[in-house]
């Protein structure tokens, strides 16, 4: 199965998604628990469970022939990056803005 | 986890002129992004960045001259929106200067996905729990 890897934001943009990790977030479950609460295939869900993966929302582990998912940090941590994105990106534009006001007010 | 960005700047200059840079497109497009942004609540408008859309955007509320609030959505298209958000500009005179405040806030998905973040105890210790039980069943096997 080809592997999609997603931004952060796109992973939790799909409902199904965020579903997922509202049950993982209550307890680590395997891939076929998980699977018992969507109306969808097994394949369908492994995609999904393999899209978080590969974005770090969580990590698998495999106890005997289970696959366990459990919520993992680092795809948490990257949405917190583009909210610093967003914290720079208006820092230096009303830092331009500032400058645009100065120059405007000597110029007078 | 942060949720919203908050900015706060000191003008020397009045509300209204600080107003009229917040608000006027030709002016904006001089510190912030080429837009066709008008300041009438219900307007949609969109940020234009080196000719391609940058943000798509709704005025939410208008109160001239201190009060300004629009939504900010990215995505690949309108229908494809991956950033939910909002930012609101407030104005506030101080001694005829200008304080600006800035916040950016109301990352839908990102609120919806932070929810599960009081999990994440409870996931540390289940995992503990799970890395321990795969000790035990691997020296088992």
């Amino acid at each position: 199965m080809h592997t999609q890897t997603l931004n952060a934001f796109q992973v939790i943009a799909d409902p199904s998604r965020r579903y997922m990790m509202q049950l993982l977030s209550k307890e680590s479950m395997t891939i076929n628990a998980l699977a018992e609460n969507f109306d969808m295939s097994r394949p369908a869900v492994s995609k999904h469970v393999k899209i978080m993966y590969n974005a770090g929302f969580i990590s698998i582990t495999d106890i005997g022939r289970e696959r366990h998912c459990t919520l993992k940090q680092d795809g948490f941590n990257e949405l917190q990056d583009f909210i610093n994105y967003f914290d720079k990106f208006w820092a230096g534009k009303l830092k331009k803005l500032e400058t645009l006001l100065n120059n405007k007010a000597k110029s007078k | 986890m942060q949720r919203e960005v908050k900015h706060t700047w000191f003008f020397n200059q009045s509300l209204q002129e600080v107003w009229e840079y917040l608000t006027k497109p030709e002016l904006l497009e001089q510190w912030l992004m080429k837009s066709n942004f008008e300041p009438v609540a219900g307007r949609k408008f969109q940020f234009i960045n080196k000719d391609k859309i940058d943000a798509y955007c709704q005025v939410l509320e208008v109160i001239p001259p201190s009060l300004l609030s629009y939504s900010w959505r990215k995505g690949i298209s309108e229908n494809e929106i991956t950033v939910d958000s909002v930012v609101t500009w407030t104005l506030i005179d101080k001694n005829g200067g200008t304080e600006l405040k800035l916040v950016h806030n109301g990352f839908q998905l990102l609120d919806d996905a932070i929810k599960h973040e009081k999990g994440w105890d409870y996931c540390m210790n289940r995992m503990m729990e799970l890395i321990n039980t795969s000790t035990n069943a691997h020296t088992n096997a």
